[in-house]
């Protein structure tokens, strides 16, 4: 069994990432290019796989089509799948060892050791003291870099095809594009004055964050969906004062999914925050939470960029969210969802009443 | 009493002098609170700025309906009114632990109070605890830092400067290890971002109620330290000259700290850990007024507020992003604190 995989579309086979052929005398071996050009090299399709990047974890069980190969994970991501939907989709990932890893990605060594793997998934790009300990272990060690979705779609390729499914990631990756490019040729005739100004705050509860363009995956989908980052004067990830939320006066604000104590009041109730055009609009919006959050790039992510699309364009888009939703999540998890999942995931229940979000409501 | 102090030449200038002094104290404060509450990230021109002071001031409780309105008086003037304090009350707590342990290197970081402070705010903020209540673990915490100081460092009951600074070393380091595992244990996507945001030291999140909250401590422990300032200067003497003058060291030296606890644990609990003041302000104020704790202490308040107000101007104001606070204090702390050290070495002729 061979895994050649020349996709037709060609950013699949990017300058860091080829997957090459082994000859007939190694049929069973699987080689893979991964972000730090190291050479993957498995004798059969792994099995038991660790994943220490967060949004790995959900990616690796979409991928499956079931959490069985997962065996260990990042306690955030644990987290995540606890509060979201794959809690209740796959009860039995809930109790996947977070032991591997500290949630500052340095693995335990000798727990991921006993979970045995035949592939630890880990990031790349951030130094040889969180890699050179699993390798020195023995084991199998693929590195991945994060931020764009060109990225994505690599390391969700590597890992289709670690697995042995390169058909699966085909679909997902088609599915992405044709969403991508529906998006990018609806609002390609939009003026620069057209595109509302959003801003997305990576934290807000003790710290308020926000980030520029580069490497900001949020960035990246605020001007695929046809809009302008508020926050584009930024050098990376900052933190920032209301004040200077005030300055920016952004027309639509996002909110992170990861604090669980977040809802859209934070910006109502605030004295300062409740004056700007976002909220007078009433278009503040948490961002949902489904197979896992939809802030960073995932396997969802065509979901996420159709609800901002929608919000931030009703007028331009009308893609069924709901069926949208039910479709994937049959695909990813094979798993229907129910009304009240999609009420969930989208925080209908916080912030059902905001602008633009009747759309989402189910019929 | 002019003539009398006058004597005391170099160590204690004249009168006249430090009127001056505190006359140029008193406008910097005064010109560092003014700019500060007219410039930010939004823009309010300094006109408008004065303008909804004044109309503020006139009439109180009136609604603050404008968004020129409620940058101003919601978010630059607690902002401003917790730096200056917490200048002002770290800057004392430096005078008076420099005083009682007549050694300069002395400050509540080194004495491991402010580590202290910081595992008891941390503890608070993983037990999902805010407010008073954040404030009076803060405190504890702090205050246990102290004592354990305290007790580490009396040997065959005498307690030496060294013992002491090393004991605070000791202590510090302990509390710092304590606050990585709380760190550690945290949940990562709430406490843990509240423990290393409120760690490093900020006034962005400032409001009144935080001002309320603070501000009770932080004025009676200058409050106090100001009561205490003649027993300043006689703590500053030898032990056997301070009993000699009617003082029990001991018992006054210990009202110092848990002052200096209470200080602390009030500025730490509403705005995280802010290094240098307490070592870099009492300093320059000595050089300036001299070693007497009547006029070091107020020329140290007005010092430590004024520049507590113009860095945190800077961190807010400069850049799109907040600038660490830390950053800036120990970008303008550390060399000024090593000139100074030259400085006094030099004057002392210790070779």
């Amino acid at each position: 069994m061979s895994y050649r995989f020349r996709g037709s579309s060609k950013w699949l086979l990017g300058a860091s990432l080829a997957i090459t052929c082994a000859g007939a005398a190694l049929a069973q071996e699987i080689v893979i290019t991964d972000h730090e050009n190291r050479q993957v090299e498995l004798d059969a399709p792994a099995s038991r796989i660790v994943t220490i990047p967060m949004p790995m974890a959900s990616g690796v069980i979409a991928l499956s089509g079931d959490a069985d190969r997962l065996v260990g994970l990042n306690p955030l991501s644990l987290t995540a799948i606890r509060e979201g939907i794959l809690g209740k989709i796959f009860p039995d990932a809930a109790h996947i060892s977070d032991a591997v890893t500290g949630t500052d990605f340095v693995p335990n060594v000798e727990a991921l050791a006993a979970v045995r793997p035949d592939l630890v998934v880990q990031w790349g790009g951030r130094g040889p003291e969180i890699v050179d300990p699993i390798v020195n272990a023995g084991l199998t060690t693929m590195l991945i870099k994060y931020g764009t979705e060109e990225l994505t779609r690599q390391y969700m390729t590597m890992v289709a095809t670690a697995i042995g499914k390169p058909e699966r990631i085909t679909e997902l990756v088609d599915w992405r594009d044709s969403v991508q490019h529906d998006i990018e040729a609806k609002v390609a005739g939009l003026a620069e004055e057209e595109r509302p100004s959003v801003l997305y705050l990576g934290r807000s509860l003790s710290d308020i964050t926000a980030a520029g363009d580069k490497g900001s995956y949020s960035s990246w989908y605020i001007a695929l969906t046809g809009g302008r980052n508020a926050a584009a004067e930024l050098d990376g990830n900052s933190s920032i004062n209301r004040e200077q939320i005030a300055q920016w006066d952004p027309e639509v604000i996002l909110l992170n999914s990861f604090e669980p104590n977040l809802d859209v009041n934070w910006v109502y109730d605030d004295p300062i925050l409740s004056m700007t055009k976002a909220a007078q609009q009433h278009r503040v919006y948490k961002m949902p939470l489904g197979g896992y959050r939809w802030d960073p790039p995932n396997q969802e992510s065509p979901l996420t960029w159709m609800w901002l699309a929608e919000l931030l364009h009703p007028d331009l888009f009308d893609y069924d969210l709901r069926a949208e939703m039910s479709k994937a999540y049959e695909t990813l998890y094979n798993y229907q969802l129910t009304d009240a999942d999609i009420d969930g995931i989208l925080w209908v229940a916080q912030q059902g009443d905001s602008s633009g979000y009747d759309q989402f409501a189910a019929h | 009493m002019s003539t009398l102090v006058a004597e005391g030449g170099g160590i204690a200038p004249r009168w006249s002098r430090t009127a001056l002094s505190f006359a140029i104290f008193g406008v910097a404060l005064l010109a560092a609170v003014m700019v500060s509450l007219c410039v930010g990230r939004y823009s309010v021109n300094a006109g408008r700025a004065l303008e909804i002071l004044s109309q503020a001031m006139l009439h109180p409780g009136r609604a603050i309906d404008t968004m020129d309105e409620r940058i101003v008086l919601l978010v630059r003037a607690p902002r401003v009114v917790i730096a200056a304090m917490a200048g002002a009350a770290l800057a004392t707590a430096g005078v008076a632990l420099q005083g009682v342990f007549r050694n300069p290197l002395v400050s509540p970081e080194v004495l491991g109070i402010s580590q202290g402070a910081a595992f008891g705010g941390a503890l608070a903020i993983t037990m999902g605890i805010w407010g008073v209540p954040l404030l009076g673990i803060v405190f504890v915490g702090g205050f246990s830092a102290l004592v354990m100081v305290g007790l580490l460092a009396r040997i065959n009951g005498r307690t030496e400067i060294i013992t002491v600074i090393l004991s605070g070393m000791v202590v510090g380091s302990l509390f710092s290890a304590c606050v990585s595992l709380l760190q550690f244990i945290a949940d990562p996507n709430s406490s843990l971002p509240a423990i290393v945001y409120w760690l490093m030291g900020s006034f962005a999140t400032a409001t009144w109620d935080r001002v309320l909250v603070s501000a009770p401590g932080l004025l009676i422990g200058i409050g106090l330290l100001w009561a205490l300032r003649f027993r300043l200067n006689v703590l500053s003497l030898d032990d056997s000259e301070a009993r000699s003058l009617g003082a029990h060291p001991d018992r006054e030296r210990w009202l110092v700290f848990v002052l200096v606890a209470l200080i602390v644990g009030c500025q730490v609990a509403v705005s995280g850990i802010v290094g240098w003041v307490g070592l870099v302000i009492p300093h320059a104020a000595r050089l300036i007024v001299g070693h007497d704790h009547r006029r070091l202490l107020p020329a140290t308040v007005l010092m430590g507020a004024a520049f507590m107000v113009a860095v945190d101007t800077l961190a807010r104001t400069v850049t799109a992003a907040e600038i660490p606070l830390g950053v800036l204090t120990a970008i303008i702390g550390a060399p000024a604190f090593g000139l100074l050290l030259r400085r006094h070495f030099k004057d002392r002729e210790v070779p």
